[in-house]
């Protein structure tokens, strides 16, 4: 892991000493190439002609010839012209007087660039018969300006490559403590210390944003792990009486020697293990539409009432129930899955029967509400009292022994929650006075369909 | 009369259960422990019903299902799966397998639509207009039912149920296969609401009858015939 962040603090500390350079050099370029002109370009072409002209007379003439054109050139009045004649150990033999030190006139080789008393100037020294010739041109204001600019500038350069790397460093190390941080607070997390949180600095920037979204994760994902640790604790619990039973039953069977006794045992323990197999198959259920979508249809909500309705009619008639079905006209479709619907509606006419078929009637209901649809079933039962309400659709979450059918493991109302989420909507519990009302908010889907095939 | 087999499954437990159960019915039963093996044996075309474990080493169940259909076999096949939710069931049919059970499951439960699925592959080219178990007739046309000549009213629900129950008249029909095959539901009410429905169908066709026609098989389901 610290391997892996230094290479990136020296990466992020080189790009950002680049960048500072690469401004730094623009802007330098830019001036460079605005204040630049030809002036030493005319001035080393007049240097170049001057010399030429006097080496032409020193070939032709001799050195007499040449010292005194030096001479001449000399008494013109240009204070800007430099021309004059040296022996070979860098005394003046003529021309105008000498501007520098001798010896850092004679060196052949072309245009070069001196110091000499009152500035700078362009001299090109050429070796003649005994001596040199030197011929140059003072710098003008102009092309002194330039060359000090250019100076300033190449030390701009310089400077800017400094604070560059300055820069750099400093972006680096600041990046690098604030991912430290985050790191630091990850490494703890998966070495266990799930309560362990990525400190804010509180200056609201992307590092702040960052750790703030890795925090709701980790929230997301403690959450989710207690109720991983509920579920399975939940299952234990709920699964160990009816395995309780299911050995009870096997072992009296296994004991007994007569027959009829043991056909009698044995439908049992089928029963115990098809409960068994109801109750993971919900767990999976609910698992299942936590865990994500699946593509949903439009559904007529009075078709789906009116489905289950039909299925339990004959059951609630022998329990003793008076069914009553209320449909609203123009309900709004659901985008829904019918089967998971289906099942809600099931479980909650299922729970009506189980515990409250002593309030003689169960009434089926599909109403228009702002916005979607309630669904669902209100009987004339004991109820929950309203205290109870989360309890009551908590996955296991059985309210008491007395309302606990053998088979139930309270996974009903989990269930009929967990659909309605899955649905976009919610499981809203009521109290009908008595008696519970349990209904499925669910979003509608689009404009009321036409009822008029359902209106009876 | 037996059929030929092929049975897709890993667990040699669940295999050699199957397997043993069939055979004892007659049928021929090939077995293969992989996906790639099972589809190299499928695609020969030359089974009547492929049975297919949906989790699967090699290749997972549904691939093999989408293999055999995409290369043009026609074969009926049963799924069976550990993930018994809605939706892993919705899912599984709707990827091309004819019917789909969940483990654990009871052989009878297995028996009874291997037995519907390899009846479907006899095929029935002539559409039926009538159906008839015994004494009782069904006519599909004009959707009633005598029973001995004389008439049974019926409710549209329980006139489904009896049609589905004729259609497999003869063998076993279990509960599930009528939430499934009647209601199109595809989970397992809590309540027996199908036994509530099947006893009052009952009640209509052999009220005045001399002899039972829908019989309860015990640990199993519901058989329509004339003899018990």
């Amino acid at each position: 892991m610290t391997l892996r962040t230094a290479p990136t603090t020296v990466r992020v500390a080189l790009l950002a000493a680049l960048l500072a350079l690469a401004t730094s050099l623009t802007l330098l370029g830019f001036i460079y190439w605005r204040m630049h002109d030809d002036a030493l370009t005319t001035l080393r072409a007049q240097v170049a002609e001057e010399s030429r002209v006097l080496a032409e007379v020193s070939r032709a003439g001799g050195v007499q010839a040449l010292a005194a054109a030096v001479a001449g050139e000399a008494a013109v009045d240009d204070p800007a012209l430099i021309v004059l004649l040296l022996d070979r150990a860098g005394r003046r033999l003529a021309g105008s007087p000498l501007p520098a030190p001798a010896a850092r006139l004679t060196r052949a080789g072309g245009f070069r660039i001196v110091a000499v008393a009152g500035g700078e100037a362009g001299v090109i020294a050429r070796p003649v018969a005994g001596g040199w010739l030197i011929a140059g041109r003072r710098f003008g204001e102009r092309l002194a300006w330039q060359r000090t600019l250019e100076r300033s500038l190449g030390l701009a350069v310089l400077l800017a490559g400094v604070l560059g790397a300055g820069c750099g460093l400093i972006v680096a190390r600041y990046v690098g403590s604030r991912v430290a941080a985050i790191t630091a607070a990850v490494d703890r997390v998966g070495a266990g210390a799930m309560d362990g949180r990525v400190p804010l600095a509180g200056s609201r920037d992307a590092f702040d944003a960052l750790a703030l979204r890795i925090n709701r994760m980790l929230d997301r994902i403690g959450s989710l792990m207690a109720e991983l640790r509920l579920l399975t604790d939940g299952l234990a619990h709920d699964l160990r009486s009816p395995i309780g039973r299911l050995r009870t039953r096997v072992e009296r069977a296994l004991a007994s020697d007569d027959p009829a006794t043991r056909d009698q045992l044995l439908p049992g323990v089928l029963a115990e293990a098809d409960a068994l197999t109801r109750i993971l198959t919900n767990v999976l259920d609910i698992g299942r539409m936590e865990a994500g979508a699946r593509p949903m249809d439009p559904l007529d909500p009075a078709a789906l009432v009116a489905d289950v309705a039909e299925v339990y009619a004959p059951t609630l008639e022998d329990a003793g129930l008076a069914l009553a079905i209320e449909v609203d006209d123009a309900l709004p479709p659901v985008a829904g899955q019918r089967q998971l619907l289906a099942q809600a509606l099931s479980n909650l006419v299922d729970n009506a029967l189980t515990y409250a078929a002593e309030g003689r009637r169960l009434c089926l209901f599909a109403h228009k509400r702002e916005g979607g649809v309630a669904l669902g079933v209100a009987d004339a039962g004991p109820g929950i009292p309203p205290a109870l309400h989360g309890e009551a659709r908590r996955r296991f979450g059985r309210l008491d022994a007395a309302r606990s059918a053998p088979g139930g493991a309270g996974l009903g109302l989990a269930l009929v929650d967990a659909v309605a989420r899955h649905h976009g909507g919610r499981l809203e519990l009521s109290d009908a006075q008595p008696g519970l009302i349990a209904t499925l908010l669910l979003p509608a889907s689009g404009p009321p369909l036409d009822m008029g095939r359902f209106a009876s | 009369m037996g059929r030929r087999i092929l049975l897709i499954e890993d667990d040699v437990e669940t295999a050699d259960y199957v397997a043993r159960g069939l055979a004892e019915q007659g049928h021929v039963v090939d077995r293969a422990a992989d996906g790639r093996q099972g589809l190299f044996l499928a695609s020969d075309g030359g089974f009547d019903l492929v049975i297919l474990d949906r989790l699967l080493p090699g290749l997972d169940g549904l691939s093999v299902l989408r293999g055999l259909r995409a290369a043009g076999v026609a074969t009926p096949v049963l799924i069976l799966s550990a993930l018994g939710g809605v939706e892993d069931r919705v899912s599984g049919l709707e990827e091309g397998s004819d019917d789909y059970l969940a483990k654990p499951f009871a052989f009878a439960e297995l028996s009874a639509r291997t037995a519907a699925l390899l009846r479907r592959g006899e095929g029935r080219a002539v559409a039926e207009t009538r159906l008839s178990v015994g004494d009782l007739e069904i006519d599909l046309l004009a959707r009633s039912v005598r029973r001995g000549g004389r008439p049974v009213s019926l409710l549209p629900r329980e006139y489904k149920l009896l049609e589905y129950l004729a259609r497999h008249a003869g063998r076993v029909v279990t509960r599930t296969m009528l939430l499934e095959g009647v209601w199109d539901y595809h989970f397992d009410p809590g309540t027996n609401v199908v036994d509530v429905h099947v006893g009052r169908l009952r009640r209509k066709l052999e009220e005045g009858a001399q002899t039972p026609i829908l019989h309860t098989v015990r640990g199993a389901g519901y058989r329509l015939a004339a003899d018990p």
